[in-house]
């Protein structure tokens, strides 16, 4: 499996390393008790595309979005994870 | 009185100090250590104060992309997104450039390889394309040898290669190259 890291240009996957679900969200700070179980404890397994981080460990350290069809391996997408996370701010203000 | 601190090589105590080819060297194995490194990661949002600094100190453009720019003793690598690996064969002082600098002279080791073998050998180490179509002089990659992480770049068409590694890898790192370049006629010897 080869990843095209944004700064990089396309990589073998032994130079990545992977932490897991991209989609997660931390719950607000007052939120009840099953909401931070479920951020916590709680994954889906899909069998299909999947968004997931990764970081590029022994290139440019950066963290990366990943999107995955965890059937095929296909790759149809990979964005820097600081750009998600702004626009994802962007949008949540 | 503490006594003043004295540059020394991480390699004297750990790999032979000459390994010689029998005939004509293929590939050329030193370490390089003559040279000033400082770690320069920009500011969240004066990226371009930085750029404009460098450009009035050094009279070049900080490379955006993985590239690696000469100026006279001086030069810039890419070394990730808004963080720079410089160098200087002259006593430059980069503390004054508005970023985030640590001086990586000490904690850095520069391991130089060339001749026509270099290509070759270093195929065997690392799993980037190094053929000069794809990999040039001036081109600076961040990847691993041998799962040690290294900054790789050429910097000239001998070719000559420059593996810029942890101080602590350069051991394993050597005897890696001097392993892979064993049949291709390398001589490695220690500054």
């Amino acid at each position: 499996m080869r990843i095209a890291c944004p700064h990089c240009g396309p990589r073998g996957v032994d130079e990545f390393s992977y932490l897991g679900d991209a989609t997660l969200t931390r719950p607000a700070s007052d939120a009840p008790e099953a909401a931070f179980a479920d951020y916590v404890y709680f994954r889906d397994n899909p069998a299909g595309e999947h968004r997931e981080l990764w970081q590029h460990a022994s290139g440019c350290q950066s963290w990366l979005v990943v999107t995955r069809d965890t059937r095929t391996h296909a790759i149809s997408q990979v964005e820097a994870a600081r750009d998600v996370a702004l626009a994802r701010s962007k949008g949540a203000a | 009185m503490p006594e003043a601190l004295i540059a020394k090589s991480p390699l004297r105590p750990h790999v032979a100090s000459e390994v010689s080819a029998h005939g004509d060297a293929g590939v050329t194995l030193r370490e390089r250590l003559d040279l000033r490194l400082a770690q320069i990661s920009a500011l969240r949002g004066r990226e371009q104060e930085l750029a404009d600094a460098v450009r009035q100190a050094f009279g070049v453009e900080l490379p955006a992309t993985s590239k690696r720019v000469v100026s006279g003793p001086v030069a810039f690598a890419w070394a990730g997104p808004g963080r720079w690996l410089a160098s200087s064969t002259a006593e430059t002082d980069f503390s004054a450039l508005p970023g985030a600098v640590s001086d990586q002279s000490d904690g850095r080791a520069v391991l130089s390889v060339s001749g026509p073998k270099a290509r070759e050998t270093l195929a065997t180490l690392i799993s980037l394309d190094l053929h000069p179509r794809a990999f040039a002089t001036g081109d600076v990659a961040l990847t691993h040898a041998a799962s040690i992480a290294v900054t790789l770049w050429q910097s000239d068409d001998a070719p000559t290669y420059e593996l810029v590694c942890f101080r602590t890898f350069a051991a394993t790192l050597w005897r890696w190259i001097a392993h892979a370049g064993a049949s291709r006629g390398i001589d490695a010897k220690l500054g």
